[in-house]
C-alpha cells in the first residue's frame, strides 16, 4: 500500500533519474554478461527470433530506397554493356547467386539470410537500386561492396541484371565463354581484341603498359571494380607473361570513316585547337620519334572506352602507373564534346602499336 | 632587442627597397623617373605639411597662451583650413594628372603582347611591320630609349603587370585587351611581378625584365626568332630524346623540333633566360632537375606535373638539354 502511495504522490526529478540510472546500470551488466559469457546464439541454423528477419529486410528495402539516387545511363540495353556485366558476374557473384536459369549450392542455399537467386533478385529493384546495392554493398547479409570506389563500372553489371531476369542458362554460357579455357579471353578475346566497346583492345598496347596496369589494378592505384576482381584470377607474378602474350600480338583492321567529329578530334591531339590542351599525339601518337613504350597507343581503340576513361582522368580518380599523374594534369580542363571528338578521332585510326601508328591525313 | 636596434633594424629593412632590380624608388625608365618624382614630390609636401601643422598644433598650445581675436581666428581657419589645402591639392592633382597622359603614350616601334597564365607569362614579340610575332615566355626583354607598345591580356583569372623600375602597372583582364607602354632608359636587368592576387601561386609568379641597347636587342630578337639549335654534347642529345620520349612536346614548343605544344611556355630558347620557373629560381642545371621533378613542390597548383618517376641520369640529362637551349 505504501508504494501505490508513493507511486500516487508527486514525481520528483531526483526519483525519476535514480531510476533511469538503475534501469541503465542493469542494462549494461545484462549486455556485458551477453557478450562477454557468449550467451546469444549466433547459429546460423538456429536463425533469428520472430519478427527480426522481418525488420532487418524492411530496414535494407527502406534504406536503399531513400539512398539509390543514381541517374541510369541511357545504354543499359545495350548487349555490349550486359556482356561485360555477365563476365563480371561470372567471377564474382556467381557462386552465390548462381548463373541464370541454375540453382544455387547447398551450401549457399543455407546462408542467413540466404542470397536471392539473380532472375529473382534483380525483379524487384530499380536500376539505380541494383547499382546502389552493387556499389555499396549490404551489411550483416554477405553481399561485399564494389571493390573500387568509382561508382560508373557498376552499370554494366546492372544491365546485366536486367537482362538476366529473362536470360537462359544457354545465353549466359554463351556470354562468359572462355576461348581456350583462357579466363582474360573470356572479355578480351584470344588476340586481345574484344569486339566489345566496352571493353578495351589489348593488341595495340605494349607489354610495359600492360604489365603496369595489371600491377596498378592489383595494387588498387588504379581504380577498377572489374579489373580488381579479374586480376585477381591471375596467379601472384604472371602478369609480365600475360602482357608479354597480348603484347606480341599484330594488330589488325582499317582505319574508320573520318567526319567532322574526327576532325575536331585531329585538331586537338596535334594541340592546333585550344591553349589548354596538351598535344595527345605527343605521348600517345601518332609521333615522327620514338615514344615511351609505356604510354598506351590509342589508335583504334574503341571510343566509349575511350570516352570513359577520359572522363575518369578529368574527374582525377582514373590512377594508373607511374606516370598517372600526367594525364590527370593533361585532361584537367577537357569539355564533354572535346572527349568526344578525341575518342572519335583515336577510334578511327588504323589499329596500331604506339611507335608504329600513323595518320593518313597527316 | 634594444629599441634602438629594432629602429636600425626598421630603418635597414626599410631602406633596402631604395634600390635594386625591383624599385620603384631606383628608376631606369622614363615613365619609372616620372612616377619616382611624382613620389618624391607627394613625399616632400606631405612632410612639409605635416611639419608645419605640428609647428602650428605647438605654437598654439604652448606658446600663445593669450586668446586669440575672432577676425583673426576665423581669417586663420578659413586660410589655413579652406584656401591653403584647395590651392596646394588642387597644385598636386594638376601636376599628377599632367602626367597621366604621358604613361599612356602610344609606343613605336616594338609591340610585346604579354599573356598572364597561371602562374607564369606568355610573351610575344611584335617588331614594327611584322606579322608573325617572336614567341617567349617569363622574360620581358626591351630596347633603351625608346618607346615600346605593351599589350596585356590573361588567360582564366586576373594578373597585372609590373616591372617596378620601368613604369606603373597595369591590370590584365579575361576576355579584353589592356594596354601600356614603357620607354626604358638604362640598360639592365630588373624583375616584374603579377601584383593583383591571382591564385594560390600569385606570390611566384615573376619575371626577368632585361632592357637592352638597341643594337645588341635586335641581335637578341633575330636569335630569339630562330630555331633551336640541336644539341651536341651526348648529354644533351640524351636529354633531347627524354624530352621526345616522354612526351614534354605535349605541352612545350621547342622550335626546330616535332614539339609544338602551347599549353605551357615555349621552350626554344629557354637556357637563355635569366630565370627559371617564372621568376623564381636560377637558370641552373639543378634547379631545373628539382623544377621537373616536382614543380608542386616550388609552385603550388601548377599546371605542369611532375616527373618523379624519372630516374636521376634522364632528369639530369634533360636538365642540361633544356639549359644548353640558348
Amino acid at each position: 500500500m505504501k508504494l501505490l502511495e508513493y507511486l500516487a504522490g508527486p514525481v520528483h526529478l531526483r526519483t525519476v533519474l535514480r531510476i533511469l540510472a538503475v534501469l541503465v546500470i542493469v542494462g549494461a551488466l545484462g549486455a556485458v554478461v551477453v557478450v562477454g559469457l557468449g550467451l546469444y546464439n549466433v547459429s546460423a541454423k538456429a536463425g533469428h527470433f520472430p519478427g527480426v528477419s522481418w525488420v532487418l529486410h524492411t530496414t535494407f528495402r527502406n534504406s536503399v530506397q531513400l539512398r539509390a539516387d543514381g541517374s541510369p545511363p541511357d545504354n543499359l540495353s545495350d548487349m555490349d554493356m550486359i556482356a561485360l556485366g555477365a563476365g563480371h558476374f561470372d567471377s564474382a557473384c556467381l557462386m552465390c547467386h548462381a548463373a541464370p536459369g541454375e540453382s544455387r549450392s547447398a551450401t549457399v542455399r543455407a546462408m542467413v539470410p540466404e542470397p536471392p537467386p539473380i532472375t529473382e533478385a534483380a525483379r524487384e529493384w530499380k536500376p539505380q537500386e541494383l547499382h546502389w546495392i552493387v556499389h555499396k554493398g549490404v551489411k550483416m547479409t554477405g553481399m561485399p561492396h564494389w571493390p573500387a570506389t568509382r561508382e560508373d563500372d557498376v552499370w554494366p553489371v546492372v544491365a546485366f541484371l536486367l537482362a538476366a531476369k529473362g536470360m537462359s542458362a544457354e545465353e549466359f554460357a554463351r556470354l562468359t565463354e572462355r576461348p581456350d579455357g583462357k579466363y582474360c579471353a573470356m572479355c578480351h578475346g584470344t588476340d586481345g581484341v574484344s569486339d566489345n566497346d566496352h571493353i578495351p583492345r589489348l593488341d595495340i598496347l605494349s607489354e610495359e603498359y600492360i604489365t603496369d596496369s595489371l600491377r596498378a589494378y592489383r595494387a588498387g592505384t588504379r581504380d577498377s571494380g572489374i579489373m580488381a576482381q579479374a586480376v585477381g584470377h591471375l596467379p601472384e607474378g604472371a602478369g609480365p607473361e600475360v602482357a608479354a602474350a597480348f603484347a606480341e600480338t599484330r594488330p589488325r583492321g582499317e582505319p574508320g570513316r573520318r567526319g567532322p567529329q574526327e576532325e575536331r578530334g585531329r585538331t586537338l591531339a596535334a594541340a592546333e585547337g585550344p591553349l589548354d590542351v596538351p598535344a595527345c599525339r605527343a605521348c600517345h601518337g601518332p609521333w615522327p620519334e620514338p615514344l615511351n613504350p609505356a604510354f598506351p597507343s590509342l589508335a583504334g581503340q574503341y571510343a566509349p572506352y575511350l570516352e570513359q576513361q577520359l572522363t575518369l582522368w578529368r574527374k582525377g580518380n582514373r590512377g594508373g602507373g607511374q606516370a598517372a599523374e600526367l594525364m590527370h594534369h593533361a585532361a584537367r580542363d577537357l569539355e564533354d564534346a572535346e572527349i568526344e571528338a578525341l575518342a572519335a578521332y583515336y577510334s578511327a585510326l588504323a589499329p596500331a602499336k604506339l611507335n608504329e601508328a600513323s595518320d593518313t591525313a597527316d | 632587442m634594444t629599441v634602438r636596434a629594432a629602429s636600425a633594424l626598421l630603418l635597414v629593412s626599410g631602406l633596402s627597397a631604395c634600390s635594386g632590380p625591383q624599385s620603384v624608388l631606383d628608376p631606369a625608365g622614363r615613365d619609372a623617373q616620372v612616377l619616382a618624382s611624382l613620389f618624391w614630390v607627394m613625399f616632400t609636401g606631405a612632410v612639409i605639411l605635416w611639419l608645419a601643422m605640428n609647428g602650428i598644433f605647438l605654437t598654439v598650445t604652448r606658446f600663445i597662451k593669450r586668446e586669440m581675436s575672432e577676425r583673426k581666428a576665423e581669417t586663420l581657419i578659413i586660410g589655413g583650413g579652406i584656401v591653403f589645402p584647395t590651392v596646394v591639392l588642387a597644385g598636386l592633382l594638376t601636376y599628377a594628372l599632367a602626367e597621366m597622359p604621358r604613361q599612356r603614350e602610344r609606343g613605336e616601334g616594338l609591340t610585346v603582347r604579354v599573356v598572364g597564365e597561371s602562374w607564369w607569362w606568355r610573351v610575344e614579340y611584335l617588331p614594327d611591320g611584322s606579322s608573325e610575332p617572336v614567341v617567349s615566355a617569363n622574360e620581358i626583354r626591351l630596347p633603351a630609349g625608346s618607346r615600346s607598345e605593351i599589350e596585356l591580356a590573361a588567360n582564366g583569372v586576373i594578373h597585372a603587370f609590373w616591372i617596378p623600375a620601368l613604369g606603373g602597372k597595369t591590370d590584365m583582364i579575361p576576355g579584353r585587351t589592356t594596354r601600356m607602354s614603357l620607354e626604358p632608359v638604362t640598360p639592365g636587368t630588373y624583375r616584374g611581378q603579377c601584383t593583383e592576387f591571382c591564385g594560390e601561386s600569385h606570390a611566384m609568379m615573376a619575371f626577368g625584365a632585361v632592357v637592352m641597347e638597341p643594337e645588341s636587342f635586335d641581335a637578341w630578337l633575330r636569335k630569339e626568332a630562330a630555331p633551336a639549335d640541336p644539341p651536341e654534347s651526348p648529354e644533351a642529345i640524351r636529354g633531347r630524346e627524354v624530352f621526345v620520349t616522354e612526351g614534354c612536346g605535349a605541352c612545350h614548343t621547342i622550335r626546330g623540333t616535332q614539339a609544338q605544344g602551347r599549353v605551357g611556355p615555349d621552350l626554344t630558347h629557354l637556357g637563355g633566360r635569366t630565370t627559371l620557373a617564372a621568376g623564381i629560381l636560377p637558370m641552373e642545371t639543378d634547379e631545373l632537375v628539382r623544377w621537373i621533378r616536382d614543380p608542386e613542390s616550388i609552385k603550388p597548383g601548377a599546371r605542369m606535373p611532375g616527373y618523379d618517376h624519372l630516374d636521376d641520369a634522364r632528369l639530369r640529362a634533360l636538365a642540361t638539354y633544356l639549359e644548353g637551349l640558348t
